[in-house]
């Protein structure tokens, strides 16, 4: 037990900072995937066939490929075609890209649970189509997208490990334990720290979520 | 753009056997995925229905292992595996392995990365199961035992036959996500596809060109989203025909969003 604590109060600093590069990694990667979601989900509920398609085929193609894969083509690829990608660019634009997909596949559910009878009802009391999205569809959207989107960023928390201990540098805090383990060779003490780290993370966005949940959500 | 195209960025496709020693390193990913599947689904029935007992310490313990191992990153439990496992069991693996298994599995790291793929995969598996089963109708229970049956055959004549089919779509879509994630066990260098991606790029390779990172990696990526593609439209078509046997009555198949499982709210 005391190897244990002598490992945590000799590496704090080394833990903490490579939990604060995995929160930041998923924050940052969390925007772009909002951001890239929402515009794919936007075309896969456009009214035309071929945008539809084109946002069908992101979704397939980015759900389907493995992290590491990507990974592998935005950082080694590019750099060796040439393009100065950075350890930062690279990973959080991986996993930002590789989660959006599922960003636009709850965004869309979720535009899609609020009844087309709503939509009617509000087209046919003179709201334009813009204002029907903005004040009827959107807002109940979200209350059920909460939970859904809260699952992913449980996921990308464990993704984001994927990226410092493949070839992208990043002290992250599977990084940081795996630069400890091969210093002092003391494995189990210093995945177990790491593994305390990720539970915390997931645990807070967890009881995060949940209190999101009881105040704005709608159970279907 | 245009070197991405430049037919001399693939010609290492039909150059020697490149293409070839990709295809082997991906049928090694395959294969490490229905390993680890069938493992992963056995123990994670285990889990589900240790979970749902009404043995109290049973059901909490079997709780707190699904929460951890499902909550941690399985990149993580790989290498933790790998530097972890005690060496008198990975020399056991190389002696139990079936010596038919391709090259790539006999080695004793494959023991960690099977492992480290299993725990993971058995807790989200456990969890899709248990939310099969909640999902039925609790006077499924109370007939079976009102009819005289025992709780382990009313577990299996009425409750598993139900509640495993709703999870069949749910059980495909974290097949894909399996498959996804055996490209991990290359950091622990288990010659799979990405391993292999990497000597063909690498300056020791056979075939007489040397393959450009990109296109290499592209390649393969496409065998990934082929393969997923197919494998998403058997889990879409079933999930249909379920709902096809089911007509009329309303009923939840559970559904995962990248391994988080998401479950209709039980009644």
């Amino acid at each position: 037990m005391n190897d244990y604590l002598d490992l945590l109060t000799g590496n704090l600093s080394e833990l903490a900072s490579g939990m604060w590069v995995t929160v930041r990694l998923v924050a940052i990667s969390f925007g772009i995937a909002m951001g890239a979601g929402t515009l794919v989900a936007a075309l896969r509920v456009a009214p035309s066939a071929w945008l539809q398609r084109l946002g069908g085929i992101y979704v397939e193609v980015f759900r389907n490929l493995p992290l590491l894969v990507l990974l592998f083509i935005t950082f080694a690829g590019l750099r060796r075609a040439g393009v100065p990608v950075s350890p930062w660019v690279a990973g959080t634009a991986s996993l930002g890209v590789y989660t959006s997909a599922y960003v636009a596949e709850v965004l869309r559910s979720g535009v899609f649970s609020v009844s087309r009878g709503q939509i009617e009802a509000s087209l046919s009391l003179g709201f334009t189509y813009g204002a029907t999205l903005r004040r009827i569809v959107l807002p109940q959207a979200f209350r059920t997208v909460i939970s859904p989107l809260g699952s992913l960023i449980i996921a990308m928390i464990k993704n984001s490990a994927i990226i410092g201990v493949s070839l992208l540098a990043l002290p992250d805090l599977l990084k940081s334990a795996r630069v400890i383990q091969s210093r002092t060779f003391e494995t189990n003490e210093a995945f177990f720290w790491a593994a305390v780290g990720y539970l915390l993370l997931t645990a807070t966005v967890t009881a995060l979520i949940r209190v999101l949940e009881s105040r704005y959500a709608i159970r279907r | 753009m245009s070197y991405l195209f430049d037919p001399a960025n693939w010609e290492w496709l039909v150059t020697g056997n490149n293409f070839r020693f990709i295809l082997e390193g991906f049928l090694v990913n395959l294969e490490i995925a229905v390993i680890a599947m069938a493992f992963a689904l056995a123990f994670g029935l285990l889990l589900a229905l240790a979970r749902l007992t009404r043995v109290r310490p049973v059901a909490v313990a079997a709780g707190a292992w699904v929460d951890v191992f499902r909550n941690l990153p399985l990149i993580f439990l790989i290498l933790y595996l790998a530097l972890g496992l005690p060496a008198p069991w990975r020399n056991a693996y190389e002696d139990v392995v079936p010596s038919f298994f391709p090259e790539a599995l006999q080695s004793g790291r494959v023991l960690a990365a099977l492992l480290g793929l299993v725990l993971y995969n058995s807790a989200v598996l456990a969890e899709i199961m248990r939310a099969g089963i909640l999902s039925l109708d609790r006077g499924q229970g109370e007939a079976a035992s009102a009819l005289g049956m025992t709780y382990a055959q009313s577990l299996r004549f009425v409750i598993l036959p139900q509640g495993l089919r709703r999870m069949v779509p749910a059980t495909v879509s974290q097949l894909i996500t399996l498959n996804k994630d055996t490209t991990l066990v290359s950091i622990i260098a288990i010659q799979e596809v990405m391993r292999h991606g990497r000597i063909v790029t690498g300056f020791n390779f056979f075939g007489g060109v040397q393959a450009p990172v990109l296109q290499v990696f592209l390649f393969i990526g496409a065998l990934f989203v082929l393969t997923n593609f197919l494998l998403s439209r058997l889990s879409r078509r079933l999930e249909v025909r379920e709902r096809r046997l089911t007509a009329g009555r309303a009923t939840p198949t559970v559904a995962g969003v990248e391994d988080q499982v998401a479950a209709e709210p039980v009644r």
